[in-house]
């Protein structure tokens, strides 16, 4: 069936880059307008609105209200909805609800969602499917005595896991035996604590491995492609801060083993759209299977900036049932792409986010260059949603140039009115090893030692230019009142350009 | 017209940085400074988008005020911040004096950086704490932030509870140099 309309069940950047893809296959796109955000971009590059935003504390977050979508997808008679990243796009309830609503879920299967999500029922399918695993327990592990002994025949260190967990919590690394016992009760009280499910599983622990993950695309006939890797090892605290494709580690031979590994593991779900499989990759060129994540990532244009294919597209074309337009052999590679991930934070302040409002952005625009972003001029960065504001995606030839183009386009990022990881984003492309190609996800704790990168005079102009506000200000007060907003100056410049 | 007969008497403005560095101007304050024995221009300019820019040494460098509240100011200078208070020779003398007088007695205030929930608390009162040691898990932007002492001492009140909102700048911890 054709997909003639479409509800976007999200926000930001990626309701905007599907919007586009939208227009550029002729298909209607509606958004959701919520109390939080009641004057965001997104809702003025959308074709239609759907207004939630009448309660500002709903029980339920507007995006996450499964039954409040469907509803306003079925009166309105949209054909599909797309849930683009976080919110419901791994939810298998609500992919199973747009399947009985006879709505085109713009993603897999709820029972591929479901087996994918629930990690020890992925890993059985890896193993069955002869996909590499982290040696380990088959599902969770029942008392510390079974722990113990896994953790003996596979040796040490090993790593105990929350089975309901995600994004670092409820993990512990056991080093030698006599701690295993106190640990797995760690594990266990901080599983229960944190996802009311005291279950964990047991791994070898990888010290420093990198993150690999490759591009699936499978239509629903089963076709299954992949579309080379993405680097994300440079990461903190399990939040990916830049990613790359290809990764610099890889050769064409381990590319080809790793992306067969990724095709199996997707056949085993009979799973169609676009997804992700991720993999540790350790110093040995030994990789082993972690997870697959069933939606688009933040992190998709990389892929698309090197192989040329429109991922949104993709998904959209899957979803109405059609057949993938190309083969695994017609897949090329061409060049280097690097993605940027520039948040409202304070990297000197250990990452905090940074809240206020972006009062002016600007970047330097050329083919090579391509920035996502849901904000503009005025936006408000808030503690509702996440702090980013743009990933900025730069094309090369080769990975030399992409980073010299990387660090122009940097330095010709402009924000101002929030602090951002612009700065980090330099520190990073100034270090010799990350510019070698010579990283893993350590980086950030052991390599990079300064988080942002200063130029000597750096701190003598910002001394100068508050001395010299300061002493005008005071010369000024002889005559008139200060000139601030919300005890911020109004620039002599920017004072001079409303006066105009 | 008492503080500008104060102004003429003094002969320079000092930046204090939160480092404690100290970068002297001249007054009156000119778009030039003395810089290794020579003395340079500074332009200050707008380009037409309406960002602040200085030219140093034919470079460009970003500028944006971040905060600015009487003599204190964090400026952004390509995309790192500074933090200064701009003194008087009289007035840098007078801190100075004040914090030595202070030094072994004070407390610091820690305050929320942003408004969010206390997941955690670390620290109780008169237990002691170390600089950079995380004191308070704050949840904001979906993230749980750790916010850190930034001096060493003793724990002498805490104000807030867990799972208690907080607003930006409420006053979390008080912590006893020592």
């Amino acid at each position: 069936m054709k997909i003639k309309s479409l509800l976007i069940a999200n926000r930001g950047e990626i309701a905007i880059r599907i919007i586009k893809t939208a227009r550029k296959m002729g298909i209607q796109s509606y958004v959701i307008k919520t109390a939080k955000e009641p004057n965001a971009w997104y809702l003025e590059e959308a074709d239609e609105i759907i207004d939630f935003s009448e309660n500002f504390d709903d029980l339920v977050p507007e995006f996450l209200d499964i039954e409040r979508i469907i509803k306003s997808a079925k009166r309105r008679k949209i054909d599909a909805i797309h849930p683009g990243y976080g919110f419901l796009a791994e939810n298998p309830d609500f992919a199973r609800r747009c399947e009985e609503e006879k709505i085109i879920f713009i993603g897999p299967s709820h029972d591929a969602i479901y087996r994918m999500g629930h990690k020890t029922i992925a890993k059985e399918l890896a193993r069955k499917h002869g996909v590499p695993l982290l040696g380990g327990s088959p599902g969770s592990v029942r008392d510390a005595e079974e722990a113990r002994k896994i953790a003996n025949s596979i040796g040490y260190p090993v790593i105990l896991k929350a089975a309901a967990g995600g994004g670092g919590r409820g993990m512990r690394v056991v080093e030698r035996e006599k701690d295993i016992e106190r640990m797995f009760t760690l594990a266990t009280n901080e599983a229960a604590k944190a996802f009311n499910n005291p279950d964990v599983f047991l791994e070898r622990f990888v010290r420093e491995p990198r993150h690999i993950e490759f591009q699936i695309l499978a239509d629903q006939h089963g076709n299954v492609v992949h579309l080379g890797e993405r680097e994300c090892s440079v990461q903190r605290k399990h939040q990916k801060l830049l990613e790359e494709s290809p990764s610099p580690a890889l050769s064409p031979a381990l590319r080809k083993k790793m992306g067969e590994a990724a095709i199996n593991i997707t056949k085993s779900v009979n799973y169609y759209s676009a997804g992700t499989v991720e993999f540790l990759l350790d110093s040995d060129n030994s990789f082993s299977f972690m997870e697959m994540n069933t939606r688009i990532q933040v992190e998709h244009p990389v892929t698309e900036m090197v192989t040329g294919i429109d991922l949104i597209e993709q998904m959209i074309l899957i979803a109405e049932g059609q057949k993938l337009p190309f083969t695994q052999k017609e897949i090329k590679l061409k060049g280097w792409a690097f993605e940027w991930r520039i948040n409202a934070e304070d990297v000197q302040s250990g990452f905090s986010p940074s809240l206020g409002t972006i009062e002016k952005i600007s970047w330097p625009e050329s083919e090579n260059i391509r920035v996502d972003t849901g904000v503009r001029d005025g936006s408000v960065i808030t503690t509702y949603y996440d702090s980013m504001i743009a990933k900025l995606i730069v094309h090369g030839e080769t990975r030399e140039k992409a980073m010299q183009l990387s660090s122009q386009a940097i330095r010709k990022f402009w924000i101002k009115g929030t602090k951002t990881t612009l700065a980090f984003c330099r520190a990073v492309l100034q270090n010799s090893n990350f510019r070698k190609g010579n990283f893993n996800t350590s980086f950030l704790s052991k390599e990079l030692k300064i988080h942002y990168h200063n130029e000597p005079d750096d701190a003598l102009l910002a001394a100068f230019f508050a001395t010299y506000d300061y002493a005008r200000e005071i010369n000024e007060n002889e005559e008139k009142p200060l000139h601030t907003e919300n005890g911020k100056a109004i620039t002599p410049w920017v004072l001079k350009k409303r006066l105009r | 017209m008492a503080r500008a007969a104060k102004k003429k008497q003094s002969t320079k403005l000092i930046a204090l940085s939160s480092t404690n560095k100290t970068y002297e101007f001249k007054k009156p304050l000119e778009k030039r400074i003395k810089y290794q024995g020579k003395e340079v221009d500074i332009k200050l300019h707008e380009d037409p988008k309406g960002f602040s820019y200085i030219v140093w040494k034919n470079k460009k460098y970003m500028l944006d005020v971040i905060e600015k509240k009487q003599n204190r100011y964090t400026i952004m200078v390509n995309g790192v911040w500074h933090s200064f208070t701009v003194e008087t020779p009289v007035s840098l003398k007078r801190k100075r004096y004040l914090e030595q007088q202070a030094d072994s007695s004070a407390s610091v205030s820690i305050e929320a950086p942003m408004p969010g929930k206390i997941v955690d608390i670390m620290v109780e009162e008169g237990g002691e704490v170390k600089e950079g040691e995380p004191i308070i898990i704050l949840e904001a932007m979906k993230m749980q932030n750790e916010i850190t002492s930034h001096i060493t001492g003793i724990v002498k009140s805490v104000s807030v509870k867990k799972g208690e909102s907080v607003m930006k700048d409420d006053l979390l911890i008080e912590i006893k140099k020592g």
